[in-house]
């Protein structure tokens, strides 16, 4: 009899352990061809409260349940920020039915020209979902460097008298709001929404 | 058939179980953890010259903590790091480029010229080393806030910081804390080396095998 016992509790164990393997063998397997490092387990990433339009608090936190993906950049920016911006538009629209999975927030890092209702009107230009929020300099630098972001105001010639530098990546918050990918600039529209259904399917 | 397709089945399943079972046990590959995003940051080096965390991008970087002002408290950190700067061709790093960063603790004082007198003294020289200070602001979110390292200025103006060596993989994100007492270079360019053998391994059918390593938490230190 506790023999049994034993031989039916050592089958349920080993028949667990084929079954969290599978799941492993399948996890690995289904990985495809990614355009950003992923980041498996994820990365903790911070909760933050900036300035949207309507003069509300938002931040990450506020979409568990979709992956947000953050970029950082300003109005006046003459390349960078609207080619990032206009990649994930077309990755949005890639999305097609999907893309209500995602939110993008974009950060402006000028908050001096960038009000937040600007910077949310910018946004709205790439894609009407997207929402764009600020913050003050403190708020922006604490927020910034706890995701690896940069930015430094530098002065230039010319009517725009300063501009800001910063950097160019672009970051996924899964459903939990943990950090899962970051985004090089130069990843394409296509990369970015096939990375997205990879996200989303998982 | 379907005994056969049972059968197989099983055997799959079996051989699956033990192919996974071995990786978690035994471990053949080891990786550094990812341990959380390095933090963002613009300072200035030692010519002068801004230095971002952007700019370190792709390459593999060690952090430090010191100032100027330090003297004989700091001397074996400055060493270590001189050391680790003489035996960076010992380890191969899959081709990324190391660089090596000491942050100024003392921002109010370390200014460009400070850093570059001291500089001179170390022997770093301003490319692979690179000694930074900035807006006390901005030093307090990264040493702080970024990596995590306690320091305070005390009454005799000596700053008072636990020593920390803090290693950062080409994505920018941490990958080793080293805060107990001072890390052996050994244990520095073994990080290195680890680094290295995820950036040889970053394409191809060993990627997997790499994140495997990370999903089973195969963590070397």
């Amino acid at each position: 009899m506790i023999r049994t016992r034993f031989l039916l509790a050592g089958a349920a164990l080993a028949l667990l352990a084929a079954l969290a393997a599978v799941a492993v063998g399948i996890r690995l397997a289904a990985l495809p061809e990614l355009h950003g490092t992923l980041l498996d387990p994820p990365l903790p990433a911070a909760e933050f409260a900036l300035t949207s339009a309507d003069g509300g608090a938002v931040g990450p936190q506020d979409f568990r349940g979709r992956l947000v993906v953050l970029f950082f950049g300003f109005t006046n920016c003459p390349d960078v920020c609207p080619l990032t911006m206009h990649r994930l538009g077309s990755a949005m629209e890639e999305l097609g039915d999907r893309a209500d999975q995602v939110q993008v927030i974009l950060v402006s890092v000028d908050p001096e020209r960038d009000p937040p209702a600007k910077v949310d009107e910018y946004a709205k230009r790439f894609h009407p979902s997207f929402i764009g929020v600020t913050g003050s300099d403190d708020e922006l630098r604490t927020v910034t460097s706890s995701y690896g972001i940069y930015y430094a105001r530098t002065e230039v010639e010319g009517a725009l008298g300063y501009t800001v530098d910063h950097s160019a990546s672009t970051l996924v918050l899964d459903r939990n709001g943990g950090l899962r990918m970051i985004w090089p600039f130069d990843t394409t529209p296509e990369g970015m929404a096939s990375d997205l259904r990879y996200l989303i399917r998982r | 058939m379907k005994r056969k397709v049972l059968t197989g089945s099983l055997l799959a399943m079996g051989a699956l179980l033990v192919g996974v079972s071995f990786f978690a046990i035994a471990q053949p590959l080891t990786v550094l953890p990812r341990m959380a995003l390095a933090p963002g940051f613009v300072l200035t080096d030692q010519h002068g010259e801004r230095l971002t965390n952007e700019d370190l991008r792709g390459k593999l970087v060690v952090y430090t903590l010191a100032y100027t002002g330090c003297g004989e408290a700091c001397a074996p950190i400055n060493r270590t790091m001189a050391e680790l700067a003489a035996r960076l061709d010992e380890v191969d790093t899959g081709g990324a480029p190391v660089r090596l960063v000491t942050i100024s603790v003392d921002p109010e004082r370390d200014t460009p010229a400070a850093l570059r007198s001291a500089a001179e003294g170390l022997g770093a020289d301003g490319q692979v080393w690179r000694l930074a200070s900035g807006d006390p602001a901005m030093v307090r979110q990264v040493v702080g806030g970024g990596f995590e390292v306690f320091y305070e200025a005390r009454d005799d103006g000596t700053i008072r910081f636990d020593p920390a060596f803090v290693v950062v993989d080409g994505w920018g994100i941490t990958r080793a804390r080293n805060r107990v007492g001072l890390p052996d270079v050994e244990l520095l360019l073994d990080q290195l080396r680890l680094l290295g053998n995820e950036v040889r391994a970053s394409t191809g059918v060993a990627r997997f095998a790499y994140e495997a390593a990370h999903l089973f938490s195969c963590y070397a230190y």
